[in-house]
């Protein structure tokens, strides 16, 4: 072992991990190197002092850092739930929208060549979704109302399942 | 980390995912010093530390639903802490920060030591000299560039074993004990300066 291999080994030798055998040939090492050893003494002092100085630390916080953060995550915790609500119901009127314009677009013959194809193999493996599709291109007029929640929940997947940037309608 | 520590994590997390009242006020009790301080140590700005502390708690307090138990409460806010600074310091300018091979140590081609070393080891056992070596211990991790200032800050200051850390900042644990190990030399190196200079002068 060399000084600079002790130098990037110290880490193990001091916090105890190092395997016994290496920690042997570093003693060695250490017992006829003075600079090694001074250079190791004052490493450990160095981690030494680093620990106190953690034990030693306090936690302070300027008070008028403080106050004002209390002030400011107080207020927005207090709104924050209103916000989840507007944003929930935001999603969920978004949601519906694309449904009832898929249901459109499916009635009338016009879902796009990405679409088409993925509510195809869809259909071929969901009964429920078949019937749906098959309702729809019979009757030529959208179904009355939203699509039952299980088609519904399926629809919203395939939508999901468009690459980005394609639409699930012919434009 | 105590077990102390962990049950009130779980409980602060449970009564946040409730929304239960005071869990904002308890998740501000337990960590707003550490959460600031650890955004003070990064950002090293008491403005840029004020306003991501601000974040941190937002993101903890909107994200506490979809938090998975799979890393401890604490680690979790210090990474969100970490990445919230890193961030902030991304838009800025970078503040001068020492080049850290200057201070690693010079071997010869044989990986000899190149000059004799002193030991001062004895000499800062001295307690009149806690402060100052304290003050200066600061100072030079201060001047550390963030990639080691952020691990020795957790490792070092806060405590955290090189798991915790390597988890929080996405890294693998070798190349925190790498990077922990750097900045301990650096350190060693500056304070050893520091003494010989104060020596001389």
């Amino acid at each position: 072992m060399n000084c600079k291999e002790l130098a990037y080994m110290l880490a193990d030798y001091c916090n105890g991990l190092m395997d016994p055998r290496l920690r042997e040939e570093l003693d060695v090492h250490l017992a006829k190197c003075e600079p090694c050893m001074a250079f190791t003494k004052t490493f450990q002092a160095t981690c030494e002092k680093t620990r106190k100085l953690r034990e030693e630390i306090e936690y302070a916080i300027p008070p008028d850092v403080c106050e004002r953060l209390e002030t400011f995550v107080r207020s927005a915790a207090l709104k924050y739930p209103e916000k989840v609500e507007e944003y929930r119901d935001q999603v969920e009127r978004d949601r519906r929208e694309k449904v009832a314009g898929l249901v459109r677009a499916a009635t009338s013959g016009n879902l796009s060549s990405a679409m088409a194809l993925l509510a195809e193999s869809h259909c071929a493996a969901c009964p429920e979704c078949r019937e749906y599709f098959d309702a729809l291109r019979n009757t030529g007029t959208p179904g009355a109302g939203e699509p039952p929640e299980g088609v519904r929940s399926h629809l919203i997947a395939l939508m999901q399942a468009l690459p980005p940037g394609e639409e699930f309608f012919l434009a | 980390m105590s077990t102390e520590r962990w049950k009130d994590d779980e409980a602060l997390l449970e009564s946040l995912r409730k929304g239960a009242p005071g869990a904002v006020d308890e998740l501000l009790r337990l960590y707003q010093g550490k959460i600031f301080n650890l955004a003070m140590s990064i950002l090293k700005n008491e403005s840029d530390a004020e306003e991501a502390a601000q974040d941190v708690f937002m993101t903890v307090i909107r994200k506490a639903d979809t938090f998975q138990g799979n890393s401890a409460f604490y680690s979790w806010i210090y990474r969100i802490c970490v990445n919230t600074c890193l961030m902030r310091l991304r838009g800025k300018r970078r503040n001068e920060t020492v080049s850290i091979e200057e201070f690693m140590p010079v071997f010869t081609d044989e990986g000899m030591h190149t000059s004799p070393m002193d030991d001062w080891s004895k000499e800062v056992e001295r307690d009149a000299l806690n402060e100052e070596l304290g003050r200066m211990i600061r100072k030079y991790t201060e001047e550390l560039s963030e990639k080691y200032r952020v691990v020795f800050v957790l490792s070092d200051v806060e405590g955290l074993s090189n798991e915790e850390t390597a988890r929080i900042l996405g890294l693998t644990v070798p190349a925190i004990k790498s990077r922990l190990h750097r900045a301990r030399l650096y350190l060693r190196e500056q304070l050893s300066r520091y003494l010989r200079e104060g020596k001389a002068g």
